[in-house]
């Protein structure tokens, strides 16, 4: 504290920044977690239970955690399956066409969210193209056959494993090629190499993915809202549903669950995390070799798998590029577009209706990423700079909202600003502009001070001084010295959030209104509409979306950001 | 400083300097859309109203009222139904004021007690079927009729968040209450029946899609939402007369507390229920009013329509404090 007030003392400027921080952290992150503990354990004001009774009594709720966790327990199994065969493909074994397959296996990353959701839902949707082609040849197929569990897991099975693609990859390459050829001397198949030598090393990595699938499956939003039909709830989508029946005890209740059950998961991955670090190949490994598959049936077999998996991931992108550039009126009664057109985009940018959710999501991200990087910065240097306990805990305060799932936020904010209040002077956030981007920023913070930070510890002390023994002020060497050098991990860091804000649909959805409604509820109200003018429009905004993150990721990968992130 | 202080201030100051132009029009939020907003705007702007409506969903725009009620956005909340309007009135969000056309109104569309809900028209939620394919004889003859085994996926029942579903369900809903106003068991039964046998959207495309696809036949909607549909979709609705009563619901305006301009609110209110506003809305939309000079004003097909169903009897202002909770019974254990 002392090394604070000295900091001060020199500077007053950083004196009034910290207060203000101070007060950002109090209204936007102590504020809304404390609503929602007050709320849920205590509604009226006396302390008690009935929230959670009342969700016990509730055959919804109860079904939709039940939903949950089955959907979840299903997700790790085929997930896991889905993504080990893909690397086993990519990095194992010999298959053909390995550029394309890669190709094929890394489109997880590019579609997200509820884009990707819509697109799943134009393919096996009740009025999708292979909806229609299987009843052109089996007519007794109902419309919906693709919703419910089956439709979520399905979903999930292939859209979950860009973090098999991401790290899995990545810990298949340090496996010590010696221990495979060893293994095969000894006499053991290709398989049973791959089983008893390979797999045991990837173990730790294993657990480490299937934690991560974990908790995207607990709070999995879109995807169930989107193609899980109409009576298939999950517990995020039932907070929602909470919130709108005007009962937020029992959504702050069952976001407490939720935010229990997702601390849970990455307290487990970190323990994890921390014991698989002696797990080490041998000092000069040699690097692995692709083997191949002695059988030919086996052979044919894996190879049809490997482009039966890239065609599942590539269709719904295919087709949803084919028709963003097709007449409205050929979606829902043509297979493949017969006519192309630049009429859909001319529409989204000349349309206001069209245009203003764009604009929206742009607006919003700008806003939330320009006050999550002032935020950042003041934090980390502050960190930087003067190391202490007050410093500690800023910066984990704003460390908060990575472990609380969205809705938990989204409600926090509900409950405090649903009235005037006295932490922002007496205004009413819900139902206005801003408290989306306020959420947007909280949940963006996280993942900018862990870029930051690491971009800070890698300067080189020597700078400074060097500045200082010139006679620089302080601010002077931070924005001539530090800012310059950090400054391309801003750009990305800024660029990945952009990336992520502008298909966000959990804390969207909560806390959208007519003055802000961003791309993703537009996306997916066009999902659930039949109006072919609607699904034209949706498909462009999914191909914006898609080229936008290939953009920032191809950006991320040549600065070598990508590597960054597979240490997370 | 709000949008809206902008505004005033630009206006404050336009008035300073002499000029009107720059005045803000009145700001209604109405559940009345597209053609028919278009209409009433353009109505009142040829009588020196200027008005903007903004329309939305009835249940949103209520939503959205009681989240602004610290900072209001609107003048005049417009055509939200009776238990809607109780409700923002008991949260204290109208200002008083009696509009001209009180006089000759029936009691129960005025307000004696607050002077702030007026009710201007109604209609019945009915049960409609498809007369094409369904005769007069084999379609329900009373709302108690729907949980038989015949209807099994025949109607459909839309989301909770509509007026039009919230309302034909509190009116099977009342007639299981008990002396203190609370659903019997048998009733909850009734309506675990009702979810059972329904299609369930929660979406409008969803709801003319069953109808498209020969699914539904039985609709349960508004008076004019049933035309409306059969003319989308192609087909000649029969409307039943039931057995016990069609629950009706009647729509009032009142002016919200805080409004900056409350002498163009008062007069557009006063301009709004005038019969001969009424009764040419009547004529263009065929919407009946309920002030009786309206009526005797409107066409003969409206007049016709204005005693064509027995109301059923429900006291909109005792169930509107409970329709909450039954709404979270029937989303949360029933649906």
């Amino acid at each position: 504290m002392r090394a604070h007030l000295q900091d001060f003392r020199r500077s007053p400027v950083q004196a009034v920044l910290f207060l203000v921080v101070l007060w950002l952290a109090a209204s936007f992150i102590y504020g809304p977690i404390w609503s929602v503990l007050r709320f849920a354990f205590a509604p009226e004001g006396k302390p008690g239970l009935g929230a959670a009774a009342e969700l016990a009594a509730s055959r919804r709720v109860i079904t939709a955690i039940w939903n949950t966790l089955v959907v979840t327990g299903l997700s790790i199994i085929t997930v896991n399956v889905v993504g080990l065969f893909q690397v086993a493909v990519l990095e194992y074994l010999k298959v053909p066409g390995r550029g394309f397959l890669r190709f094929a296996y890394s489109t997880p990353l590019i579609f997200v969210s509820v884009a990707a959701a819509t697109g799943y839902g134009f393919v096996y949707g009740p009025t999708g193209a292979l909806t229609r082609i299987i009843q052109s040849i089996y007519p007794a197929l109902p419309n919906d056959w693709f919703s419910g569990t089956f439709a979520v897991v399905f979903a999930h099975s292939f859209l979950l494993t860009s973090f098999h693609f991401l790290f899995l990859r990545a810990a298949i390459r340090r496996v010590d090629y010696a221990t495979v050829e060893a293994a095969r001397s000894l006499g053991a198949s290709n398989m049973r190499a791959f089983l008893q030598v390979v797999l045991p090393v990837l173990l730790p990595t294993i657990f480490a993915t299937t934690l991560l699938v974990t908790y995207k499956s607990l709070g999995s939003f879109s995807i169930p809202a989107v193609l899980g039909g109409q009576r298939f709830d999950m517990v995020s989508e039932l907070i929602l549903t909470l919130n709108s029946l005007r009962r937020p005890d029992m959504a702050a209740m069952l976001s407490i669950g939720l935010g229990a059950a997702v601390i849970l998961c990455i307290v487990a991955m970190q323990y994890i995390e921390r014991r698989g670090s002696f797990i080490g190949g041998a000092k000069t490994p040699v690097p692995i070799e692709r083997v191949r598959i002695a059988s030919p049936p086996m052979r044919t077999l894996v190879t049809g798998l490997a482009y039966l998996v890239a065609l599942i991931q590539l269709v719904p992108i295919v087709l949803v590029v084919l028709f963003s550039f097709a007449p409205a009126r050929s979606i829902g009664t043509e297979v493949l577009p017969s006519t192309l057109t630049l009429k859909n985009y001319v529409t989204v940018f000349s349309q206001d209706t069209a245009f203003v959710p764009l604009r929206n999501s742009i607006l919003m991200a700008l806003a939330a990423i320009a006050a999550g990087i002032l935020i950042s910065l003041f934090v980390v240097a502050m960190a930087q700079r003067v190391k202490g306990a007050v410093s500690n805990a800023l910066d984990l305060t704003f460390m908060i909202p990575w472990i609380l799932p969205a809705p938990f936020v989204a409600i926090g904010l509900i409950l405090t600003y649903d009235e005037p209040s006295q932490l922002v002077f007496g205004a009413t956030l819900l139902g206005g502009f801003w408290i989306l981007p306020i959420g947007y920023a909280i949940v963006a913070i996280p993942m900018m001070i862990r870029f930051l930070r690491a971009a800070f510890l890698s300067l080189d002390p020597a700078l400074n001084e060097a500045a200082q023994s010139l006679g620089a002020p302080a601010y002077y060497r931070f924005f001539r010295v530090t800012l310059p050098i950090v400054l391309p991990v801003i750009v990305l860091v800024s660029g990945m959030t952009l990336n992520s804000l502008m298909s966000e649909y959990s804390m969207s959805a909560f806390l959208f209104n007519v003055n802000n409604k961003p791309l993703s509820i537009a996306l997916f109200e066009g999902a659930r509409s039949t109006n072919p003018e609607l699904a034209a429009i949706n498909m462009v905004y999914i191909v914006l979306i898609m080229a936008f993150s290939l953009l920032t990721i191809t950006l991320a990968d040549r600065y070598g950001l990508g590597n960054g992130q597979e240490k997370r | 400083m709000t949008l809206k202080g902008i505004f005033t201030a630009i206006s404050v100051s336009a008035v300073l300097s002499g000029s009107a132009a720059w005045a803000e029009p009145l700001t209604i939020y109405s559940p009345q859309g597209e053609e028919r907003a278009v209409w009433i705007t353009e109505q009142a702007k040829a009588a020196g109203h200027d008005i903007t409506i903004l329309s939305a969903g009835g249940s949103e725009l209520f939503d959205r009222i009681l989240a602004e009620r610290a900072n209001p956005q609107a003048d005049v909340v417009l055509g939200l139904i009776d238990a809607s309007m109780a409700t923002l009135k008991s949260e204290g969000l109208f200002e008083a004021h009696v509009p001209t056309w009180a006089e000759g109104l029936p009691a129960v569309y005025r307000d004696d007690t607050d002077h702030m809900v007026y009710k201007f028209w109604q209609t019945p939620i009915v049960v409609a079927y498809n007369a094409d394919v369904m005769t007069a004889d084999a379609a329900p003859h009373s709302w108690l009729d729907l949980i038989k085994p015949e209807y099994k996926g025949k109607y459909v029942i839309g989301s909770t968040a509509w007026q039009t579903t919230r309302s034909f369900l509190v009116g099977m809903l009342v007639r299981f209450s008990d002396e203190n106003g609370e659903i019997t068991d048998v009733g909850w039964d009734f309506m675990s029946k009702l979810y059972e046998n329904a299609i369930v959207v929660d979406s409008g495309d969803a709801l003319t899609a069953a109808f498209v696809n020969g699914e539904a036949v039985i609709n349960l909607n508004w008076f004019g939402g049933v035309g409306k549909l059969a003319e989308s979709v192609g087909f000649t609705p029969g409307i039943v007369d039931t057995e016990g009563g069609t629950p009706f619901i009647s729509e009032g305006v009142a002016i919200m507390k805080g409004t900056d301009q409350p002498d163009q609110a008062k007069a557009f209110v006063d301009w709004f229920g005038s019969p001969e506003v009424m009764s040419a809305y009547a004529t263009e939309f065929g919407q009946v009013p309920v002030h009786p000079a309206a009526i005797a004003m409107s066409p003969e097909t409206v007049q016709a329509n204005a005693t064509l169903l027995t109301p059923q009897d429900i006291d909109w202002d005792a169930v509107a404090p409970k329709i909450d909770g039954w709404i979270q019974k029937i989303e949360l254990e029933i649906k």
